[in-house]
């Protein structure tokens, strides 16, 4: 990429001409209160320090240490405005300003390289961490798809017809939680790296993406009375909507599996000032209170050690990756419990700007 | 049926082949397979297929180029099938003339659905403009008096609201993104923001469907278009 390699040589270089520049007036400022001269290198070495800061790599750093010194024995060194190396004592001068700002700027970049370090080191720990939780828990659905299809195969004039299909649908549900457990992942991997302020966001119409997501669960849980509400007025929200699908879906999951006994579920979108509000509310028994300050943290490992073999497992993977899309998004997640019965989990996310 | 229908399945990943063709065989259709793009260009050129399932990453070369060289000389059916995460490829397929699309996963139901809709729409030809009426649950669109009722009551749709969903009806079952609908209602000149759509598309669920966030005869394909019921 060698227009952006050329902005940040721009962007460099202006940084350095900009304090450089910033010392010298500071020192011809200083100089109309006082006519001596000893501060002027210990500000040329502050500057110095600020530049090897905030640049890249060591060039402007050194070469910030050299117009450095040339500055201070062209503009503020008698004779003025004139290059004079040749005053008692001044070579040492300038060798030990030299060296003392070319110390400094090697030091400071070095500083600078190792926190980068440390801060890969750091994500590369978390990413092994998830890592591991997660092929942790997609052993036990594979090891059982892999037994019910391997039964069927091999038993195959044993085995009655009820018994085929009891373990083919075994293995179909354990392919469908892979299925949803791969595409969190993705979508974590979909922000991963981007940083906040850059998901690639689209206008949607909330109410479209509230609709789609019902509609998927009414076939899935036809059991469950799924409520869909929107407002008169049609929102509109920038948004990734491949993601905020999964957060939808996510927290629909949750209020139907882990909701324990529950019958009906409300999804409701709502306007509060230049914001929408999008809701979960099931009938449900609720989240223990204990858990509730915690329910975000995706506490991977205490969840899944306590109940393998069971489903309920991927919950803590589901929530902490609805709660990292919606900070990507800029907005704000919140789980409650309901008076009475059942537990609400809702998110914020910013109007487009011609709603607000 | 008594003359089966001939669908060649154009998929690299083995597992999957089989399953579309045991599922498709299963269900009275002839079945062709190709592993790759340049067999299947052969095939397509060779046997004429009624309808071509694609997948589209192919080893060997991008399954859109096999659209666009297809659709230079013949308008048969083809259903693309991508993994979830690509909806540029998807508009892309549609806007080069895929007829629809299907998301890895998908279930078999839905992609007999899909294969049906197909085949039932390049056998009624659509390019004479619609007469009649086209009827879904309670909606009805009578393209004579150009009105759209809903249990027998006219909905009271604008000039331009009535054009999208009698467009949308006249491909009923089928996706049309974006793109088309704006051009074909807004012209070729209109930016490429379809805000207006959504707007209009609003407007419209509020005058048709009982619940606008949960509706029963246009369904949204995030990113993609829309699509009305059959």
């Amino acid at each position: 990429m060698p227009k952006n390699k050329f902005k940040r040589v721009l962007r460099n270089s202006c940084v350095t001409l900009g304090i450089l520049a910033a010392a010298t007036l500071l020192c011809a400022l200083l100089r109309s209160f006082d006519s001596g001269s000893d501060y002027v290198s210990m500000i040329f070495i502050l500057g110095v320090f600020l530049v090897a800061r905030f640049t890249d790599g060591y060039l402007y750093g050194i070469v910030s240490s050299i117009a450095g010194v040339l500055l201070v024995n062209f503009v503020f060194t008698y004779p003025y405005f004139e290059f004079d190396f040749t005053l008692a004592g001044y070579p040492l001068t300038i060798l030990c300003m030299l060296s003392v700002s070319l110390a400094t700027s090697a030091t400071m970049t070095q500083a600078k390289q190792s926190e980068r370090i440390r801060i890969e080191a750091e994500r590369e720990k978390t990413r092994s961490n998830l890592l591991r939780a997660v092929s942790h828990d997609l052993r036990t659905p594979l090891t059982s798809i892999l037994g019910a299809t391997s039964a069927v195969i091999e038993n195959d004039d044993r085995l009655t017809s009820q018994q085929r299909i009891e373990l083919l649908t075994g293995a179909q549900e354990d392919a469908q939680w892979l299925i949803r457990m791969v595409e969190n992942l993705l979508a974590v991997t979909r922000i991963d790296g981007r940083g906040t302020a850059q998901i690639a966001k689209t206008c949607e119409a909330a109410e479209e993406i509230v609709a789609n997501t019902v509609a998927k669960f009414k076939k899935r849980f036809p059991e469950v009375r799924f409520v869909a509400r929107a407002p008169q007025e049609l929102l509109i929200v920038p948004m990734d909507a491949v993601l905020i699908q999964q957060v939808l879906a996510n927290l629909l999951e949750n209020a139907v599996v882990h909701g324990g006994s529950t019958t009906r579920v409300e999804i409701s979108l709502r306007r509060e000032g230049n914001k929408a509000v999008f809701e979960v509310q099931d009938d449900g028994n609720g989240i223990d209170p204990d858990r509730l300050p915690h329910i975000f943290d995706g506490s991977l490992s205490s969840d899944t050690e306590g109940k393998a073999g069971d489903h309920k497992r991927n919950m803590g993977i589901g929530l902490s990756v609805c709660s990292t899309i919606i900070r990507a998004h800029g907005g704000e997640l919140h789980a409650r419990n309901l008076e009475g019965r059942g537990a609400a989990f809702s998110f914020t996310l910013k109007l487009a700007e011609e709603q607000t | 049926m008594t003359n089966k229908c001939t669908v060649l399945v154009v998929e690299d990943d083995t597992g999957i082949g089989n399953y579309i063709q045991t599922i498709l065989t299963a269900n009275g259709y002839n079945v062709l397979r190709a592993q790759g793009g340049t067999e299947a260009e052969m095939l397509i050129t060779s046997h004429c297929p009624d309808l071509v399932i694609l997948d589209l990453g192919l080893p060997d070369m991008d399954g859109i180029e096999i659209i666009r060289s297809v659709r230079s000389w013949s308008r048969m059916p083809i259903i693309v099938v991508s993994a979830r995460t690509h909806e540029k490829d998807k508009v892309l397929a549609l806007d080069l003339g895929a007829d629809d699309y299907l998301v890895k996963p998908f279930g078999s139901a839905e992609m007999l659905a899909r294969v049906r809709t197909a085949l039932r729409h390049a056998a009624s030809g659509v390019d004479v403009p619609p007469t009649g009426s086209f009827t879904t649950g309670e909606l009805m669109v009578d393209y004579d008096k150009r009105h759209v009722y809903i249990a027998g009551e006219d909905a009271k749709l604008t000039q331009n609201e009535y054009k999208i969903v009698a467009l949308l009806s006249r491909y009923a079952g089928r996706v049309l993104t974006y793109d088309y609908i704006l051009k074909s209602i807004w012209g070729p000149n209109l930016s490429g923001d379809n805000q207006i759509l959504r707007v209009n598309m609003a407007n419209i669920r509020r005058k048709i469907e009982q619940n606008p966030a949960d509706p029963q005869y246009i369904f949204t394909e995030t990113g993609v278009g829309y699509r009305m019921a059959e």
